[in-house]
Order: structure tokens, then sequence, then C-alpha cells
């Protein structure tokens, strides 16, 4: 042990002056026995302060410098970056997150409203369909009457003194009794006035009630057809001005239309 | 001195705390390496903090049962300061660099720092011989191996270990008094 310590190589050893093979045969010296390593350390502490008698004064600042160039390098670049990414990617996804649900919303609003919309449309579509068809069902009702060769076909001519542009026709079969009327040349009665149709006998002159012109007896508003049944054996129509409700006896003041059965 | 080992583990750890422990027990001594080679104040700060730098990001290369840390710290300073005089622009920027010793540098006094004047400079150089002189400053601040120390010298290689032993054991009774 001695003289390994009074060699010189222990000095050589701490300069790294030695070759591979001695420096490692040393460290093991060094691990093995204390006096060896308490003879290096002295060595060391010779060797440290010969170096800083040499140092000039160092900057106060180097310190700072130092730490900050290892924070630096350490830290900066990837915390910056794994922090920047994850912030971003995790903004970016709220807000496209955001959006998109805003988007889902507004659209799904949009999509309900034309659906409000459209459904309100063919609730309008169904009932003009529907009043299309009831129309087209009148309509072929009146022309079945019109067309048929059973019912005669009266005209009722204005009444020059009351009104002489209107006019009325009779469709009428005097096997069943069965009569119907186009009230569409009268003028629209006035509020609280009904026009009532008369069958008159001519001889004597004898009016009979048949009914009044109005929803209780149309077949068709739109077309301004009436039906009366059960009619008695008639001679001419007439058509008066009662007020609503109807009159025991025609007010022929009132007449508006009268016309006679044909033989 | 006893080698700090627990810093030394802690540090490769990550610990700054440690780190910066071991920077105020090592500086000076690796400052006086890096000056007595680069020979100019705002390089060697400039290397210094490279060799600091350096011994944190490789600190883990470092294994306390194969040799000491300032051994270690002690080559990183002088290959540093090497490959800074040797760099390009250390070369334009000092064309005519004399060359230069420890002794040089403590003989010139702006250098030295207070600890040496507590020391008594004067005493300390007249002390060292000539010989010891260029021995330490070949083996010690330049990093040379023996074999290339005793070549330079143009003395034998037992020659050299046994004057480089006499002159650390006569600086060791002025240092450590």
């Amino acid at each position: 042990m001695e003289e390994l310590i009074t060699s010189g190589k222990l000095e050589l050893y701490l300069t790294d002056s030695l070759p591979k093979n001695e420096k490692d045969e040393i460290t093991a010296m060094i691990n093995k026995h204390p006096e060896v390593q308490r003879e290096v350390e002295k060595i060391e502490r010779t060797l440290l302060a010969l170096g800083s008698t040499v140092a000039p004064p160092i900057s106060t600042q180097m310190w700072t410098n130092i730490i900050r160039a290892i924070d630096g390098v350490k830290y900066l670049p990837k915390k910056q970056e794994t922090t920047n990414w994850t912030a971003i990617t995790g903004w970016a996804a709220a807000i496209a997150f955001m959006l998109g649900l805003f988007w889902s919303i507004n659209k799904k609003n949009n999509l309900q409203e034309d659906f409000n919309t459209i459904n309100t449309q063919n609730v309008v579509l169904l009932e003009d369909n529907k009043a299309v068809q009831n129309s087209l069902t009148e309509a072929s009702e009146v022309l079945a009457i019109v067309r048929d060769k059973k019912y005669k076909s009266i005209s009722l001519p204005g009444n020059q003194a009351v009104a002489p542009e209107a006019y009325a026709n009779v469709y009428f079969d005097d096997k069943t009794g069965v009569a119907y009327i186009d009230a569409s040349g009268l003028p629209q009665a006035p509020e609280g006035k009904e026009y009532q149709v008369w069958s008159l006998k001519m001889d004597p002159l004898t009016p009979s009630s048949m009914g009044l012109i109005n929803s209780g007896t149309a077949i068709s508003d739109e077309n301004r057809m009436y039906k009366f049944e059960n009619l008695p054996e008639t001679e001419a129509f007439g058509i008066t001005l009662e007020p609503e409700g109807g009159s025991e006896t025609p007010n022929l003041t009132q007449l508006y239309t009268l016309g006679t059965v044909s033989r | 001195m006893k080698q700090p080992d627990a810093l030394i583990l802690s540090m490769q750890k990550g610990d700054e705390a440690s780190f910066s422990k071991l920077y105020d027990m090592y500086n000076k001594a690796v400052y006086g390496i890096i000056y007595s080679i680069v020979l100019d104040k705002a390089i060697a700060q400039e290397v210094l903090q490279d060799v600091f730098i350096k011994i944190w990001n490789n600190k883990n290369s470092y294994d306390v049962n194969k040799g000491r840390f300032f051994t270690w710290i002690l080559n990183i300073a002088r290959n540093t300061s090497i490959d800074k005089i040797r760099s390009k622009s250390f070369k334009n920027s000092k064309k005519n660099l004399s060359t230069s010793n420890f002794v040089d540098i403590l003989k010139s006094s702006d250098s030295l720092n207070s600890r040496m004047d507590a020391l008594g400079v004067k005493k300390f150089i007249d002390k060292l011989k000539p010989t010891c002189i260029s021995i330490i400053d070949l083996l010690f601040f330049k990093g040379y191996t023996q074999a290339d120390a005793a070549t330079e010298l143009e003395i034998p290689l037992g020659t050299l270990k046994t004057r480089n032993r006499n002159c650390l054991k006569e600086l060791r009774t002025l240092v450590l008094d």
C-alpha cells in the first residue's frame, strides 16, 4: 500500500495521465483500501487549491447563466411544444365541438321549422283538395241533374217590376214531385231576408210554399242549386223575397221571378 | 477532499440544488484550468459556462465507482478549452498567443483572487522549483499523458513520477496548512 502511495501513480491518476489499465487498477485499489482513498483525497485538495489560485474572479452572473441554459435545454423546447400542442389541440377540439353543436342545433331548428311549415302546407293542401273534391262532386251532381232528361227545364224570367235582371231555372220531375232550383241568376238575399219558392195552381191562383232557398235545401251552395221534394201538382213556380224563416203567403211586391210549367 | 458522492448521485437524478452545490465546490478550480489554457477572461467565462452545461448534460456518464468526479470534470474542462483555442474564431482573434504557464498567470497580479493574496503569492512561487512548474503545468493544466510529458521534458518516466509526487507534496504543505 505504502509502495502505491509513494509511487507517484496516484497523482498521475488524478490528472488522468495514466494509461487505461493502470487507471483501472488504481480505481480498484481506491475502492478497496480507505488509506489509498484518503491519500487520493489529499492530492485532489491540493490540485483543487492550485487550480483555484489561478482563477480570476468569476462573474456573479455565471451560475444564473448556466442554470438558465440548462433549464432552457431541459424544459423549454419540450415543455413549450407539449403544452402548446395539448392546449391548442384541446381548444381547437372544444371550439370545433361548440361550432358543431351550434350548427347542429341551428340545423335542427331550421329543419323543425321547415317541417312545421310543410306540415301546415300539407294540411292546407289537404283541405283545399277536399274542397276541390267536394266542389267537383257537387258540380258533377248539378251537371247530372241538368243533363237528365226526366227533368223538365223551366225558365223563370225576372219580374220587370222588381228585378228585371234576375232569373232562375227549375228542373222539375212531375212524376216524382222533385224540383231543383238553380238560383244563380238571383241577386244575393239582403241581411234578414230569404228567398222562398212557391208552387202555384193557376185557377184559382193558389200558392203553396215549397220551402226556402238556404243551406237547408242546398245541394250545392257554390253552384246555388237547391232541392225540393214532395211537390203538389204544379202549374207555375215563383220566387219571392221574404223575411228570414219565410211567410205563410207570398209577398207579391217582392216577386222576383215567375215561370209556368209547359204542358 | 472527500468526494461528495451523495450530491453527485442526487444531481444525476436531476436535482439542480445539488448541482448548484457542486458548482460552488468546483467552479474556481475548473475556471483556473480553463483560464490557464485560453488566457482570456471573457472567453474563459464562456468556456466555464459550457463546461458546467456539459457536466449537467452528461451527468449520467460519470460513475462514482469508476474514477474521481474531480478527474472527470478536469477532463471536460481541459478538452473544452483546447477545443476552444483550436477553433477558427479563437485563432482569428488571438494570433500571437504567448506560451504561458500557471506561474506566469500568478505573477500577473490583476488575475489573482483574494484567496491567493492571503496565501502569499511570492512565497508560493518562490518555493516551487522550475522543474515542478513545468511538470505540474503539463500534467495538470495541459492534460498531457505521463508518456507525453516525459518525452516533452526529456526525462525518464520514473523520474517524472517521483518529481511530480514531490512537487505536489511541497505544494500540499503550502496549500493545506
